[in-house]
């Protein structure tokens, strides 16, 4: 609250900045709400949507003279990339302390993140016992044996699930998790969440591991009506508990506007704001469930807990896990 | 070695020195400009503080056999289809003729992430798993066969006409003339074709990802952007860069082997072998299947998703197209006039340094878009070029090949005593350029242009990285939305660029069209 009020006074009578935002989400809502923004602050915003890890190298190679403000990131272990090459700047502010919770917050305010999303199950109870699967550790039975399907070692969702693992449970037992995991795998690597989604629904696969806003994209009929019959068939399964992902930003080290910046931070993770961001790309909320109908059929969940900052920290370790047990 | 080998060029002579001054000034400019992201990206991989040099290291062997598979097989299938179409359609007649030689274009415009996409996606409400190398095989095929179609068809139709007449007064059939002369008179050609299509293969990434093949590039920008390694990713690209060398090498020494100047005015207006029975039937399947898979598969795909249709996404989409319209435009002119005085150089300047350092300069085709995109960016900053000035030089860097393989094939062509009497008559190299070689040279022109254009409309990585703020193209829009899954808001993005790529290969008809390739042409002038 006090950047912004300090940004409210200075402000005045000096000409609006226009802030440069690299963002690695890329959803049309986004830019609705970045316009809404700008009316009410009249801050412009300038945008250059990529995938996350291009967007870190082009920050990191324009150094000092990158035009970003603002780096918009999605899953963890990138935010914690961008903050060890030294590409944020820390930011003090009493409303983002107040509305992202502090596992969702770098500890030293270099990033925080603006939604949540959960790596849920999807089972196909015509192949599978649906009852018996309420944890991750549950797909790693061998009850499972050729039902489960995955997506390959480059789905970074996979990459923070397996990091999430390691903290909570330590090296060996997740490796006997994943070595359980591989041997239940029913066909070659998806690389793609869709075509997994609907590979279960059909029965070629019993169960597999996706992104809760692909399954709500697919149930809302975003992705066509056969797509929201097939999907339909789904069972939904929130594990208890839940491995939570974000997407988050920051400020950039070299930003020349850093208090527009904070502001914007601001309001994209207030409640108002954030609500723009994450309901309308089927996304949870940093507090709560959100009001997304389809969501909200879910039922809740409990968050592991896990400090996303941590995830970061595990993704190598992870992603050397995951390859030395045949997970590609 | 031919007793051409050993003359000086021919337009050296008509060079007075100021002006071959000039001109070796604007060649080094040009091999600077295409050299540079190379340079510093070897100085990169070699002086930075993980120093490797040239080496595969994790998975790299696994990327450079997979790597090296898809290039044989993708090379030798296009080979194949692209020369056999290119004959069928240039000297056969069959039912239906004239328009699946125009056919053969369609597959230009369909970039292969989006066949990749569209396969993956259709498959999977068939319960069909379309995943793996087999896949990734025929998906580049269908893109690159073209590559081969172009060069080859274009032989074909303006070369050794005289020579298949002897073939069939003396009773050689249509796949005897086609093997015995008209195969040998299009290896440059076709040599150049496959040439293009390796390094097309070489630097796919979309379509290889989606497929799930680890290649080099795929490889290199995991090695570089995921695991933070970008000395390992050059080392890396360094391995594809030897790859493409190998293959340009190859390409050269056919064509060396099979060098021969045939003069332009070759035609006269014979009648091609008519094709009946199975033999029309067989021509007619292998020339309407590729063009019919990779546009149709896509088109149908457009019909099946239009329920998810988005209107808001159309509503920006007049500004995308004029952003990829305007970039392919400047960076095919550019790459075309690069392309042109580096061909013209290796035929007016007799210094075979400058001819080495040229054909180096062409192998910006050979490095990942995303490795490229690294090394502009590198450059870029300290320098303070602008996005938009670093992308266009990219494009023209990454495609220079393009028009560069062609022209260089054609000129081989023209023989060297046309220079010669040009010069007998007067001309200055200027005006020869003008008066002779541009309109020998129009066919090649247009046809290394309008791939650049296609090209430019379809490249993903080095726009991806490279681009300003609020600067989206059409590619970039599919890539993005595609890559998140949500098929509504990448139809219409994709459509535009399958029509702006239908318009390209359709101004490509007339190139094809034009000389003695019309069952009932008259004298022609036969400039290729």
């Amino acid at each position: 609250m006090g950047v912004a009020a300090a940004l409210g006074a200075c402000s005045l009578g000096q000409q609006t900045p226009t802030l440069g935002v690299y963002s690695g989400r890329h959803y049309n809502t986004d830019q609705l709400l970045y316009r809404r923004f700008t009316e009410q602050t009249g801050i412009r915003i300038k945008l250059l949507e990529g995938t996350d890890n291009s967007l870190i190298e082009r920050v990191r190679s324009e150094g000092s003279t990158t035009p970003a403000d603002v780096l918009v990131l999605v899953d963890a272990a990138r935010l914690e990339k961008a903050t060890q090459l030294g590409l944020f700047q820390p930011l003090r502010s009493a409303a983002l302390d107040r509305d992202v919770p502090a596992n969702l917050r770098d500890s030293q305010g270099r990033w925080f993140a603006l939604t949540r999303r959960v790596r849920l199950i999807v089972a196909n109870p015509q192949r599978v016992d649906v009852g018996a699967i309420r944890t991750y550790e549950d797909l790693a039975r061998p009850a499972l044996k050729g039902q489960l399907c995955l997506r390959d070692n480059k789905s970074v969702y996979n990459q923070s699930l397996v990091a999430d693992r390691l903290i909570q449970k330590g090296h060996a037992a997740t490796t006997t998790w994943l070595r359980g995991l591989i041997a239940n795998v029913n066909q070659p690597f998806f690389t793609s969440d869709i075509p997994m989604a609907r590979a279960v629904a059909k029965g070629d696969c019993g169960v597999a591991l996706v992104n809760s806003y692909y399954v709500a994209r697919l149930l809302s009929g975003q992705s066509g009506a056969a797509d929201r019959a097939l999907a339909s068939a789904l069972k939904v399964i929130l594990p208890d508990p839940s491995h939570v992902n974000v997407s988050g930003a920051g400020i950039t080290r070299a930003s020349r506007h850093p208090e527009a910046a904070a502001r914007l931070l601001e309001f994209l993770a207030s409640p108002s704001g954030g609500k723009g961001y994450a309901e309308a790309n089927n996304e949870y909320p940093l507090k709560g469930y959100g009001d997304n109908p389809i969501l909200r059929r879910f039922g809740p969940f409990r968050d592991d807990g896990v400090p996303i900052q941590e995830l970061g920290a595990h993704n190598r370790e992870a992603v050397q896990l995951m390859q030395a047990n045949g997970w590609n | 070695m031919t007793i051409h080998d050993l003359l000086p060029p021919a337009g050296a002579r008509a060079l007075a020195p100021p002006r071959r001054g000039l001109l070796l000034a604007l060649v080094l400019l040009v091999c600077l400009a295409a050299l540079l992201p190379v340079l510093g990206l070897g100085l990169f991989a070699g002086l930075g503080p993980n120093r490797q040099g040239l080496q595969l290291g994790e998975g790299g062997l696994s990327a450079l056999l997979h790597t090296l598979a898809l290039v044989l097989l993708v090379g030798g299938a296009g080979a194949v289809l692209g020369t056999t179409n290119g004959w069928l359609t240039a000297r056969c007649a069959f039912p239906g003729r004239r328009w699946l030689r125009i056919a053969q274009l369609l597959p230009l415009a369909t970039p292969a992430y989006l066949l990749a996409a569209t396969l993956i996606d259709l498959g999977s409400r068939l319960s069909w798993r379309v995943h793996g190398f087999t896949w990734a095989a025929l998906v580049l095929t269908l893109s690159t066969y073209s590559y081969v179609f172009l060069l080859s068809t274009e032989t074909f139709a303006v070369s050794g006409r005289r020579q298949l007449e002897a073939c069939r007064s003396l009773g050689v059939g249509p796949w005897g003339s086609f093997a015995r002369v008209a195969l040998p008179m299009a290896m440059p050609a076709i040599g150049a074709g496959i040439a293009l299509s390796g390094m097309e293969v070489v630097n796919e990434l979309g379509a290889v990802e989606l497929l799930g093949v680890p290649t080099l590039s795929s490889t290199i920008l995991k090695r570089w952007q995921n695991d933070g390694d970008p000395e390992g990713a050059v080392g890396l690209a360094l391995a594809a860069l030897v790859i493409v060398s190998l293959l340009v090498a190859a390409e050269r020494l056919l064509r060396r082997r099979s060098r021969r100047w045939t003069m332009g005015s070759d035609a006269d207006g014979s009648a091609p072998w008519s094709l009946s029975g199975w033999r029309c039937w067989g021509a007619q399947l292998l020339t309407l299947l590729p063009p019919l898979a990779s546009l149709g598969l896509p088109l149908l795909w457009a019909g099946l998703s239009l329920d998810q249709l988005q209107a808001d996404a159309a509503l920006d989409l007049a500004s995308l197209g004029v952003r990829s319209l305007s970039l392919a435009l400047f960076a095919a002119g550019l790459t075309l006039a690069a392309g042109l005085l580096l061909a013209m150089s290796r035929r007016w300047l007799p210094q075979p340094l400058l001819h080495k350092l040229s054909f180096v300069a062409g192998m910006g085709y050979a490095i990942p878009g995303a490795v490229m995109a690294l090394a502009l960016l590198l450059l870029g900053g300290p320098l303070q070029i602008s996005p938009l000035l670093l992308l266009l030089w990219g494009y023209a860097d990454r495609f220079l090949a393009v028009p560069k393989q062609g022209l260089d094939a054609a000129l081989e062509r023209i023989p060297p005593s046309i220079d010669e009497a040009a010069t007998g008559l007067g001309c200055g190299w200027l005006a020869a350029l003008r008066r002779v070689h541009l309109p020998l040279l129009r066919g090649p022109l247009l046809v290394g242009g309008l791939l650049v254009f296609v090209d430019v409309v379809k490249e993903l990585p080095l726009t991806f990285a490279l681009r300003p703020f609020d600067f989206d193209t059409l590619s970039v829009r599919v890539y993005q939305y595609a890559s998140d899954e949500r098929v509504g808001a990448a139809l219409l993005p994709a459509l535009l660029i399958l029509l702006l790529g239908l318009g390209a290969a359709l101004a490509l008809i007339p190139t094809l069209e034009r000389g003695p390739t019309r069952p009932a042409a008259g004298p022609e002038s036969g400039q290729g």
